[in-house]
């Protein structure tokens, strides 16, 4: 965009060429955004030319339309300030030379030296349109017969600074009397071209002005003070060439030489070059603009901007090759050639208002005021309201442009006021481009307006919540009614507009945009979620969300999100509704399959839920659907040690009718959360019992199964100690089936004689024997472990009952058992009784294992003692040792001394000596003796401090 | 409040310099933009600022043509890097840096840096033709690109035509090698008297690039500025220590800011 500038000129080299038509035909005309305004049309010109110069005009109309509806802000007017009767009636050799404006008073000065004073008033028509009147107050001839060339107000002194035949002299604002010499010195300087007053002195007195003066062919700018009625020259600089247009802040002069421009700090005398300039080919221009900032006309038609540095801080602007005048009335640089202003803006570079003006003279800045003339007439260059300048550049879509302007404007607009129309210019900004799709940068713009993101949601049909306070801000952000208006019926870009919507609200959510407006924000979002079946719209529910519930459970309902709508129920804390909900789209009444595990997810819901009365309400269903699953809610429960939590006996008795699910539940109960209750050990003993009961009293038994509930009967039994033994053992008294668990049984309660009984005569299964010997004494000392062992072997032995036994049982298999008995566990077995009890006729080789391991057993034993007896000699040698030799020296004790062993103070002179000599109370050492603190050996404790 | 980036004072200043039509406006729409676009001869001169971290850079085109030569030295003072840019398809332009541009960068800072950048590689090197990956843009970017021509068409002034020494043979139309550049860039050291042992190497200085694919461009760029963060630390620690470093010095008796301590 930034490159497009100035190309008005290289593309339309006519235009300059026709403009001395008629008015009427003038290129501009019948533009509105074109002013046309010209002095008194000069009808005598051209008239030959007629016909080409229509040609000529019809074709720059054509291309100059493009340009303009395309570049054109409108951002001043021109108005006439002084017309040319009131100045100087049908004289026609008399044309304005200078102007001089200070608050209402506007000085003019002519060629033939008179100064004219003018009163200017500015009227505003009821329309809005500004306009000035003018009321000549005085007019008066200063006697040089020479034009007035310059006009400076110093309104402090109440003088005006007149150049006029090389002499600067004074007048007084008033009277436009010229002030005579004061008595000390001169109020004339001759031979002056040009001067400038300096707006930023660095001297601070009121009462007078500093002005920087350029001499008849002299190398040097002098520097004066101005006094009510005397000029004083205080500092003179040479120029290395001859100076043509001078222009002063703070130190520095900005001079125009013959050939190049320069700063000039007249202080230091530090002159910085700034860059080549033909003073013969162009009239200079170098204008202060800024504390040490300078406008200068460079070549090329460039205006080029340099600080007091030499730097040049903003881009140039193009002008045209025969700029005359120019100044810059922020953010704008105003030019004047000879047939027209250009209005650039500075923020940007680029050209934005062309107006013709013809015969165009003056052109300068009075307090911020524009003033322009032409030869004969004076006008007002009036900037428009800033609010509207940028609003027409919203209008055609000038984004950037209106942007800038804004920004740019921040110095000049007090901050509070600054910001509201910085957001909402921004804000507008965005909607135009969301307007046309250009989504990254609406966000941006939104983001940074702070937008209220509900101007956004209501476009969007039926998004805004029906409840919802918020109306569209007046006057309006934009031209859209709502989505479908700017779509047009583009089905494509109105889902575009919808995602970015979600996208955006997705974003905005959680920050301080949504303050203020969460439910607005998060129900239109839902919706949007819903209606596009996105994926977060579950996200959205499941997490914190101000959904609002009226709003989001019709258009839930429409698009089927059951599911969702659950979440956002239970979200709500309704979670009933919530689950009579999902239990109809988990039978089928309703559809939606968002999710595929819904039953899965509601037994997990109902786990977690802590309203008992609804777990209560709808176990049932889910039991019913599947209790293996179903008893999760029961059996994963959160483990919550929260007394309010479900009561187990409750559930049982709940479980009741569910017999599957009990078994499960008693299961949890017992062997998962290990409960101390008996109820519910015996319970599920009970259960497990009556299952295998029952698949054996099947006709067709199905082995694999018997074999696995019997596995888990049996494992309850010998691991539980809390059920009723005698109550199970009741139960299966008799069944011949279930030895082994009789066997277990008998011996919880001790009876190992029966369960072994049992187990090697009835069963005769003597691994089981064995197992059962091992596990019974699993938990007990050694002594108990030899007697079973030795029960084991007596019954093993026992030929009283082998007799009896079961035929086919010959009694050389339990001798085989109980020879196997010795060799794998003799450890345990007192080797000197099982001598006894072995029957004479065994053979040695028979029981060698048994007997190697005995022998080497008592071997060790025994050594391991003898070993124990020599070490107690030695310990208690070294004692003896050190007893005799602690008896040489005496033992001090004193009611000043403590025990180490106690810390008390002796109080009578019976002491024990510890080895080093250690004095300590007897009563102290018998208490070590008792019970010592480590196995320490107790000459280290002489070591203590 | 978001302050507008356009209303910062810039911490340091980049230049482009090179006769016109080797391609600095596209460079720098390049970079800024992203794309490709039509130029137009660029009149006079202008600026843009980048934001480089907490750091204002602007980054100054100017215009290559005779007319407004006489401005190249304006635009160099205080400038902390100048990228001396030509046409690798115009030897002349590569010759024209040293006859017409190098003498502009006088006002330059004196630890200013040089780039000498040879545009349009994508008419000579395969390398160069592909477009860039790193400017691959939006989906939604692209879309205003194509929102935003279309009314451009009509102010998009056609490409100025060549430069009059292009027209004068065959000669010149000859390719700049990559070994002529840092030839250049050698001559450059000698011209501003600096030692080549002490100053950034013709490697790392040489680019070449297409405004026209991207190639090379986000380089070139990041690299000088990342070569220019310690100009900017430097320049703001002056602005910030005068204050304090005046009391500190008027105890020491070393006098007024000797530079020699720090570096
Ligand atoms: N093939 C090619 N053409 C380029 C490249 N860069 C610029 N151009 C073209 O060269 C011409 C001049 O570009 P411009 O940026 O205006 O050059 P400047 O005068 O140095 O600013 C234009 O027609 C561009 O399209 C490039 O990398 N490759
Ligand atoms: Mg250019």
């Amino acid at each position: 965009m930034k490159h497009c500038r100035g190309s008005i000129y290289n593309k339309f080299p006519f235009s300059r060429t026709v403009l001395n038509a008629p008015d009427h035909l003038h290129p501009a005309a019948g533009f509105d955004s074109e002013q046309i305004h010209s002095d008194q049309p000069s009808y005598t010109v051209l008239h030959h030319g007629y016909v080409n110069v229509c040609l000529y005009v019809s074709i720059c109309c054509l291309q100059r339309l493009d340009v303009l509806a395309e570049m054109s802000v409108k951002a001043f007017e021109l108005v006439p300030a002084v017309e040319r009767d009131l100045l100087m009636g049908d004289k026609a050799r008399i044309n304005i030379e200078c102007i001089e404006c200070c608050g209402k008073h506007l000085y003019v000065g002519t060629n033939d030296c008179f100064i004219h004073h003018f009163l200017l008033d500015e009227v505003t028509s009821p329309k809005g349109k500004p306009s000035y009147s003018s009321q000549k107050l005085l007019h008066k001839y200063l006697g040089l017969k020479k034009p007035v060339a310059e006009l400076r107000a110093a309104s402090a002194l109440e003088r005006l600074i007149v150049l006029c035949d090389g002499i600067v002299f004074l007048v007084d604002m008033v009277t436009l009397e010229t002030v005579p010499s004061a008595a000390g010195g001169g109020a004339k300087i001759r031979g002056v071209t040009a001067f400038c007053v300096n707006e930023n002195p660095v001297s601070g007195d009121p009462f007078c002005v500093e002005m920087g003066v350029l001499s008849w062919k002299r190398r040097t700018v002098q520097i004066y003070m101005v006094y009510e009625d005397r000029v004083q020259l205080v500092k003179e600089v040479t120029t290395p060439e001859q100076p043509c247009a001078v222009s002063l802040d703070g130190y520095f002069l900005c001079l125009a030489l013959a050939t190049q421009y320069m700063i000039l700090n007249y202080n230091t005398g530090a002159s910085q070059d700034l860059f080549p300039y033909n003073s013969e080919e162009r009239r200079p221009i170098v204008k202060r603009i800024d504390r040490e900032e300078f406008l200068l006309a460079a070549p090329g038609g460039l205006g080029m901007f340099a600080n007091a540095e030499g730097v040049s801080q903003r881009a140039p602007v193009n002008w045209s090759e025969s700029v005359i005048g120019a100044t810059v009335c922020f953010p704008y640089v105003v030019a004047l050639d000879e047939s027209f202003i250009t209005i650039h803006s500075m923020l940007d570079q680029q050209l934005k208002q062309t107006l013709s003006f013809r015969d165009g003279h003056i052109l300068e800045v009075f307090e911020g005021k524009v003033i322009l003339a032409s030869t004969k007439a004076v006008y007002v260059l009036v900037p428009l309201p800033l609010e509207r300048q940028i609003q027409d550049l919203l209008a055609s879509h000038r984004v950037e442009e209106a942007l800038v302007l804004t920004e740019g404007a921040q110095r000049n607009i007090p901050k509070d006021k600054f910001q509201i129309l910085h957001k909402r210019i921004l804000q507008q900004a965005g909607f135009i481009q969301f307007g046309q799709l250009q989504f990254l940068e609406a966000k941006e713009h939104f983001r940074k307006g702070q937008l209220d993101v509900r101007e956004l949601i209501s476009l969007y049909p039926l998004l805004m919540p029906a409840s919802s306070s918020f109306t569209r801000c007046h006057p309006p952000l934009h031209e859209f009614a709502d989505l479908n208006h700017l779509a047009q019926g583009d089905q494509e870009k109105v889902l575009r507009c919808k995602k970015f919507l979600i996208s955006y609200l997705g974003e905005v959510r959680s920050t301080e945009v949504a303050n203020g407006c969460r439910e607005d924000v998060d129900t239109a979002l839902l919706k949007l979620y819903a209606e596009q079946d996105h994926d977060s719209l579950l996200d959205l529910l499941a997490s914190e969300n101000a959904c609002l519930l009226t709003d989001s459970v019709p258009w839930l309902e429409k698009y089927h999100k059951y599911f969702a709508l659950g979440l956002l129920y239970h979200y709500n804390g309704q979670d009933s509704a919530a689950l009579q909900l999902w239990i109809r789209v988990a039978d089928g009444d309703l559809e939606d399959h968002t999710r595929s595990d819904l039953y899965e997810y509601v037994v997990d819901f109902l786990c977690s839920c802590s309203n008992l009365d609804l777990v209560w309400k709808y176990a049932d269903w889910a039991l019913r659907k599947d209790p293996t699953i179903g008893v999760h809610i029961f059996t994963k429960r959160p483990g919550s040690k929260d007394q309010s939590d479900l009561n187990p006996d409750d559930v049982v008795t709940y479980l009741g009718k569910h017999s599957r699910a009990l078994l499960l539940y008693l299961e949890h109960v017992v062997l998962e959360r290990r409960t101390q209750k008996e109820r519910f050990h015996t319970h599920l003993a009970v259960l497990y019992l009556e299952r295998v009961l029952s698949l054996l009293s099947e006709s067709s038994k199905n082995e694999q199964q018997l074999t696995r509930a019997r596995e888990r009967l049996q494992a309850l039994l010998r691991e539980s100690n809390l059920y009723r033994v005698q109550f199970i053992l009741g139960k299966m008294e008799n069944n011949d089936h279930l030895l082994l668990e009789r066997a277990t049984l008998h011996g919880k309660l001790e009876e190992h004689d029966k369960a072994l009984h049992i187990l090697v005569h009835e069963l005769r299964d003597f691994p089981s024997a064995e197992a059962f010997v091992i596990w019974a004494s699993s938990c007990q000392d050694s002594a108990y472990r030899q007697r079973l062992f030795h029960l084991l072997l007596g019954v093993y032995l026992d030929r009283t009952l082998t007799g009896k036994s079961a035929a086919g049982v010959s009694s050389g298999d339990l001798e085989m058992a109980a020879v196997d008995l010795l060799n794998r566990h003799g450890e345990v077995f007192d080797a000197v009784r099982v001598l006894r009890m072995l029957p004479e006729g065994w053979s040695l080789q028979l029981l060698r294992p048994f007997l190697g391991r005995a022998v080497r057993a008592s071997m060790h034993a025994c050594r391991t003692s003898q070993i124990a007896l020599g070490l107690a000699h030695s310990e208690n040698l070294q004692l003896l040792h050190d007893r005799l030799k602690e008896r040489k020296k005496p033992i001090l004790v004193s009611e000043k001394k403590g025990c180490h062993l106690c810390h008390n103070t002796f109080s009578e002179p019976d002491v024990v000596c510890l080895p080093g000599g250690v004095p300590v109370h007897t009563h102290c050492v018998a208490q070590r003796v008792r019970d010592p603190p480590t196995k320490r050996p107790l000459t280290n404790s002489s070591n203590h401090t | 409040m978001p302050e507008s980036s356009k209303m910062k004072k810039p911490d340091v200043k980049v230049v482009l310099l090179g006769d016109m039509n080797v391609g600095k406006t596209s460079l720098l729409h390049r970079y800024t933009e992203k794309k490709f676009k039509d130029t137009i001869s660029t009149v006079g001169g202008a600026f843009f600022l980048k934001q480089w971290g907490p750091y204002n850079i602007s980054i100054w085109d100017t215009a290559g043509r005779e007319q407004f030569h006489g401005l190249g030295s304006m635009y160099c003072r205080g400038a902390a890097a100048v990228i001396l840019t030509y046409d690798v398809t115009n030897w002349q332009s590569l010759a024209e840096l040293e006859e017409r541009f190098l003498s502009l960068t006088d006002t330059a800072n004196l630890d200013c840096i040089y780039a000498v950048v040879g545009n349009k590689a994508d008419l000579t090197d395969p390398k160069a033709q592909r477009p860039q990956e790193t400017d691959v843009v939006s989906e939604d970017r692209t879309e205003c690109e194509e929102d935003q021509t279309e009314p451009q068409v009509t102010s998009a002034c056609p490409t100025p035509p060549a430069s009059p020494a292009s027209l004068s043979g065959l000669m010149l139309h000859q390719q700049v090698t990559h070994e002529d550049a840092v030839a250049f860039y050698g001559r450059i050291l000698r011209y501003k008297g600096l030692d080549e042992n002490n100053s950034l190497p013709a490697e790392k200085m040489c680019f070449e690039t297409s405004a026209k694919t991207g190639y090379n461009v986000n380089t070139l760029f990041e690299t000088l500025f990342d070569l220019v963060l310690p100009s900017i630390l430097r320049k703001r620690n002056e602005n910030q220590e005068s204050p304090t470093v005046d009391l500190e010095e008027c105890r020491g008796a070393t006098g007024k800011r000797s530079r020699s301590a720090c570096c």
